[in-house]
């Protein structure tokens, strides 16, 4: 008589399953091969992270087939890398990640090679608002998850108890697994597929967070008491174009105070590309406003 | 030492996980033995079949061994048997009515069935850990597990969601549970020569 645990445990099983019908394994990847996540029909998406400085890659499809697929765009700042292969199907069943909730049972799938399906289990820990990663790029939400990673993982789906897909996993900080949301990834990949690339603003400059004395920081008005001391401007850059010296002090942008490296990269994202924003800036003691026309980051 | 309690628990009785788990445990500490090794390390073994113990070949070291049963009796085992090669080891016991593990074979585990880990680490005799199946062992001798493992856990049982003995557990590796599969113990024991014995 089937019991309690024996259904949650076929459950998890079918779980893996199902999910495991659009992993995809990237040999290549990593260094003992990484894992891939049918998106759409054709198209699978893995940890760009793993894949640099390739255009093609050899995959294992579900089935256990071996084939070659294109890497038709990558996007360093959100870690997604988009493989294209005629044969890529089925497309994984993708979930509304808002509905995700913290406590849910979550797996972590991934393909190895010729071992087939793999995966842990775990909680959703935490669950917060948008985030930025290392490089900048925003993520729509925060998964944290109570998840074990495991060799090969980046790339396959985070699937909950019904092997729906709530994001893609990635190798976190720490040995930790960070999530890339369905929605992060849906709006990348829209833009991956189009351009091949993803946009992002550009300032033109090299900068370090310095802190104000308190004393100075309350006579020019600035709350956090923190800037961005331009270390570096690029000649001929929007920031140069503008005005800005080196040894200037940004403390805002578009009138929003800077907290750090990363509110800078915030304030750049790729609807500004082409407008004009305020920057206000210390200079020999005094607040000065700038106006810079934001550029699109030149492709390295 | 009690000797009714000789099958699975009624696994449908469970009302939550935690009570599902909990019922298994149970039977599964019943098949569960501490070995006392030198220098006071213990590792743990198997009751596979009456009078006789599975265990990895790396906790029966030597030619006789202490087993402790789950109750706090204690008796003699014999080593009969070890293969380094597959970390096995079979201990042959004077105890007449003991319960007895029942035995699923791992070929048919799939990735994410529930397995659970019956050990003695040095903070806990007769543990329980619980996790799924990492990937299916086919016909690998060796099943992975997300699974949370410890030293003493060497040589206990891994068993499935209803507390069938699918492997012994052997090593961590990578922060993923292994564990020797059920199959395997029977090559072993079928190639010692001692799987009639009982």
């Amino acid at each position: 008589m089937p019991g309690f645990l024996v259904d949650f445990s076929n459950e998890l099983a079918n779980a893996v399953e199902r999910a495991g019908a659009s992993v995809i394994s990237v040999p290549e990847g990593g260094r003992e091969g990484v894992s891939g996540t049918i998106w759409r029909e054709g198209v699978a998406v893995t940890a760009e992270h793993t894949i640099r400085g390739l255009d093609e890659v050899a995959i294992v499809l579900p089935s256990g087939e071996t084939a070659k697929a294109a890497v038709a765009g990558r996007d360093y700042g959100t870690d997604i890398a988009v493989l294209k292969a005629a044969n890529l199907a089925p497309a994984a069943r993708l979930a509304d990640e808002t509905q995700a909730r913290v406590g849910e049972i979550v797996l972590s799938v991934g393909r190895r090679r010729e071992e087939g399906l793999a995966a842990t289990h775990g909680l959703i820990s935490a669950i917060g608002g948008p985030w930025r990663t290392g490089q900048g790029a925003r993520i729509d939400r925060w998964l944290r998850l109570d998840l074990n990673p495991f060799p090969g993982f980046s790339g396959g789906p985070v699937v909950t108890a019904r092997g729906e897909v709530i994001g893609m996993a990635t190798s976190g900080p720490r040995r930790s697994a960070a999530t890339i949301p369905v929605s992060t990834v849906n709006r990348v990949l829209d833009q991956l597929l189009q351009r091949g690339r993803i946009a992002r603003g550009y300032f033109g400059v090299g900068i370090q967070p310095v802190a104000f004395p308190e004393a100075t920081a309350r006579a020019l008005g600035i709350e956090g008491e923190r800037g961005l001391l331009v270390v570096m401007v690029e000649p001929g850059g929007p920031a140069a174009n503008a005005g800005i010296l080196l040894g200037d002090i940004v403390v805002r942008v578009d009138g929003a105070e800077l907290r750090g490296a990363h509110s800078l990269q915030g304030a750049l994202d790729s609807e500004k590309i082409g407008q004009s924003v305020a920057v206000d800036v210390v200079r020999g003691g005094k607040l000065v406003q700038l106006n810079v026309v934001v550029a699109e980051r030149p492709q390295k | 030492m009690t000797t009714t309690a000789v099958v699975n628990p009624e696994a449908s009785s469970g009302i939550s996980i935690g009570y599902s788990v909990g019922s298994i445990s149970e039977w599964l500490r019943r098949v569960t033995v501490c070995i006392h090794g030198p220098r006071g390390t213990r590792g743990s073994g198997v009751i596979w079949q009456d009078g006789l113990i599975v265990t990895n070949a790396h906790v029966a070291v030597g030619k006789m061994h202490t087993v402790e049963f789950f109750d706090g009796r204690k008796a003699q085992g014999r080593l009969v048997a070890r293969d380094p090669s597959v970390d096995l080891a079979a201990i042959a016991i004077e105890a007449a009515g003991l319960a007895v593990a029942s035995i699923r074979s791992a070929r048919e585990l799939r990735a994410g069935e529930v397995v659970i880990a019956v050990g003695n680490p040095w903070d806990g005799e007769g543990a329980v850990s619980a996790g799924i199946v990492h990937r299916a062992a086919g016909t690998q001798p060796v099943i992975f597990a997300d699974i949370r493992l410890a030293p003493g856990n060497s040589g206990g049982p891994l068993a499935d969601a209803r507390g069938n003995v699918v492997g012994v557990n052997s090593a961590i590796f990578q922060g993923l549970g292994c564990a020797v599969t059920s199959d395997a113990v029977k090559e072993f024991l079928k190639g010692a020569g001692v799987s009639e014995a009982a």
